[in-house]
């Protein structure tokens, strides 16, 4: 006896996608919507996060981790005209738990724990935004902020960010070892 | 309103002068003076002698509580929170109560820093166990800050504190004491007297620095050490040493100038004239190399171009520059990693009897204790909850509607003990409440072993279960136990809260009413019960008193009896505004 009820609902329609053939893809991961969803090459998609082009199109950059019961894209429907799409650039990580709904994530940025980015907001490159963190929406950030602790924020100049590239690519190339990728039951 | 928990507070009677238990019955009139002494939780006083059950220790040695105020703490160890490291107490003496390994705290946002290369990480087979080569920055996981942008690298990964301590901010030397000294030293021997001693200096080789700048800026430790130099230097002038060591009798410092000083007021002119004298020979810091820093009109220019660049974001906050080493940095790039603090495990005497009340064990990995003795295993614990359950929003209790509370006696003792309970009639305070204990003394059973319990039930014991209570009785009787349990007893305590209206007819109000008619204050509307609880029981005799006496076989069997007793303060809720 299956202990799981198989739903009577037809499954969703795929949303149409845009992989690229290195990406990492977990058999777990949700892709639902109509809009189109672009993936980067080498980028990692967690088993169970959450990518939701209901409203607008997502765009994933190359060398990306996200990670699982994150959330990307508009999360419900927008008020009048169209949402903006969702672009994320290239080697940002997004943490367990965070809702991703901005306009543009820029190159190596870090959404941690939970963190949320509010409809619009536009996001500078190597960004931080530390746990727990919000972005409000429309927000635009500058490079280099880090949001960190009860909404402070500071610019780091700690000029490390090559490094902090680097590292990503080898968290990528770990991950890809970890996770099976089933690429074609997305396509 | 936020929801109020109801709560037990236990007195430490180490704050009363007139403790119940040592009172003197001779001296006092029998009837009126019971009742001034009532407990009044309100006043200004008994905040300080409050504490939950848990803060509370028991000294078995005086048979009595003893609370945070009443206990002598001794540190046992010294260790850094960060890497447990235990630290012996002489080099918390002579380094300081800092960790002085690699432990260090983000000036930015006090998250602990972790020491990480600049370099990109080996790869290739085995890159495992090859070496990080430096250099190393802190960096702070949480803000992201680093050490970096304040320009301090480090050459190794390990001992960081040393190696900052050589480095200031910007990435130049820092003078070590020692060097400065010698620098000194040096400075004085050029600028003085004694060619001979020039000459004797010149032979040694010394490495070539420019001569130290008088108009240096000098970060606060070697601003202190040349300053105490300075004027340690200048003490010693000023009361040069005598043929026998000593320093002259009207030195700084000395019993002849303290009494000095302490006669200044009342007028004793004797000393006056040597101490004008005397204090003509001593003077000021001028330069940096004595630790005087003047401020200079470009310096400030500096910081105000800075601010006007750089805005607001670049300077540092006041709990930024709460920390000792950075009291002074007026921007985010003057911030210096701040060490760990290290903590203590102490453990705790009786100030009376010097017996000891708790002590940890001095490992700093284990949270055990050797010797634990806290009030909980001493004392019942009292808990309350409304008999009945108001399922209603406000938890409020409604003026002058009788409600009842349970109180739960929780006994931790291998003996059955009685207890008895005693409360004012009407709380003190301007709203004086009613209170009735419906059942004032009662006994409640040993802490036995639960499955001697399970067993002694099967032959029959009577005991009233809830169950029981619920068939025949819905009403709380006076006299009687509501429930009784292994080691815990339920009684019913009715109050009457009193009515939080301030005007109203004269008969109706108390004394402290009618001195004070101004409007409710903070926490006023809170029913606070004082009770005074007396618990007696019979415990095995004291090994440490009386089994030292003659017959130890005869007084084993002997049963002694003890008694404590106590006030305590029961919240049972706020009373409604109507």
């Amino acid at each position: 006896m299956s202990s799981k009820r198989a739903s009577m609902m037809p499954p969703a329609p795929k949303p149409p996608t845009s992989l690229s053939s290195s990406l990492v893809i977990a058999e777990h991961a949700s892709l639902t919507g109509t809009k189109l969803i672009t993936l980067g090459s080498n980028t990692v998609i967690h088993p169970r996060s959450k990518l939701s082009s209901a409203y607008a199109p997502i765009t994933i950059g190359n060398s990306c981790i996200i990670s699982e019961r994150s959330q990307i894209g508009i999360q419900n429907e927008p008020d009048e005209e169209e949402a903006d799409p969702v672009v994320i650039e290239d080697g940002v990580i997004i943490e367990v738990g965070a809702v991703v709904e901005g306009k543009r994530i820029g190159e190596g940025s870090v959404i941690e724990v939970n963190a949320k980015v509010g409809r619009g907001a536009v996001l500078g490159k190597h960004c931080k935004i530390g746990p727990l963190c919000e972005v409000a929406e429309g927000e635009v950030l500058p490079d280099y902020t880090v949001l960190f602790g009860n909404g402070m924020r500071r610019i780091d100049n700690s000029g490390v960010e090559d490094l902090k590239m680097k590292m990503v690519a080898r968290q990528v190339e770990v991950l890809r070892k970890l996770i099976p990728s089933k690429i074609a039951k997305f396509q | 309103m936020s929801s109020f928990t109801p709560y037990t507070y236990f007195q430490c009677p180490c704050t009363e002068a007139s403790l119940p238990n040592h009172r003197n019955p001779s001296q006092e009139e029998p009837s009126s003076s019971d009742d001034d002494r009532t407990f009044d939780p309100r006043a200004p006083r008994a905040n300080y002698s409050l504490y939950p059950l848990e803060h509370l220790f028991y000294c078995e040695d005086c048979h009595q509580i003893r609370c945070p105020r009443c206990v002598l703490d001794e540190i046992v160890t010294w260790y850094c929170p960060n890497c447990l490291f235990e630290v012996p107490s002489s080099s918390v003496k002579a380094e300081g109560n800092r960790c002085t390994r690699s432990c260090f705290q983000c000036p930015v946002c006090i998250a602990p820093l972790s020491v990480s290369s600049l370099e990109a990480p080996p790869t290739g087979l085995g890159y495992e166990y090859a070496p990080q080569n430096g250099p190393f920055v802190l960096n702070c996981g949480y803000c992201s800050w680093s050490s970096k942008e304040t320009g301090i690298e480090f050459e190794k990964p390990n001992g960081i504190f040393a190696q900052l301590a050589r480095v200031k901010n910007g990435g130049e030397p820092i003078l070590t004491a020692k060097e400065r000294k010698k620098d000194r030293e040096r400075k004085r021997d050029f600028s003085g007297t004694s060619a001979e001693k020039e000459r004797e200096e010149t032979p040694e080789v010394e490495i070539p620095r420019e001569p130290l700048d008088p108009n240096e800026k000098l970060d606060p430790e070697s601003q202190f050490s040349n300053l105490k130099a300075f004027y340690q230097g200048q003490l010693a002038e000023a009361s040069p040493a005598s043929a026998l060591g000593f320093t002259g009798d009207y030195g700084y410092g000395s019993p002849g100038a303290l009494s000095r000083i302490m006669g200044l007021y009342t007028g004793s002119t004797a000393f006056d004239k040597k101490v004008k004298a005397k204090a003509g020979t001593m003077r000021e810091a001028q330069d940096a190399l004595e630790g005087l820093q003047l401020t200079t009109i470009s310096e400030e220019e500096e910081a105000l171009t800075k601010l006007r660049t750089e805005g607001w974001h670049c300077t540092s906050s006041a709990s930024q520059r709460a920390e000792f080493l950075n009291t002074n940095a007026q921007f985010i790039t003057e911030l210096r990693p701040v060490a760990y603090l290290l903590r203590t495990k102490r453990s705790k005497r009786c100030r009376t009897c010097r017996h000891i009340l708790s002590k940890p064990e001095s490992k700093v990995s284990t949270i055990r204790f050797r010797i634990r003795l806290v009030a909980l295993n001493y004392i019942p614990s009292i808990s309350i909850k409304p008999l009945q359950p108001t399922s209603s929003a406000s938890s409020l209790l409604q003026p002058m509607r009788p409600v009842q509370f349970l109180l739960t006696f929780k006994n931790p003792l291998f003996d059955s003990v009685k207890v008895t309970l005693a409360t004012p009639t009407k709380t003190p305070g301007r709203f004086a409440s009613k209170v009735t204990v419906l059942c004032p003394q009662f006994e409640v059973g040993a802490n036995t072993d639960a499955w001697d319990e399970a067993l002694r039930e099967g032959t029959g014991e009577k005991r009233r279960t809830k169950a029981e209570a619920s068939e025949g009785q819905h009403q709380a009787e006076a006299g009687k136990v509501w429930e009784r349990g292994r080691n815990w007893v339920s009684v019913v305590v009715e109050v009457v809260p009193a009515s939080l209206h301030i005007g109203g007819p004269e008969f109706l109000k108390n004394e402290e009413m009618k001195d004070d008619e101004g409007p409710l204050k903070e926490d006023e509307d809170v029913c606070e019960i004082p009770v005074f609880v007396r618990v007696e029981w019979e415990a095995d005799a004291a090994h440490d008193e009386s089994g030292l006496g003659g017959g130890g076989s005869k007084e084993k069997d002997v049963r002694e009896k003890r008694e404590l007793a106590y006030w305590c303060v029961l919240g049972v809720g706020r009373i409604a505004k109507v």
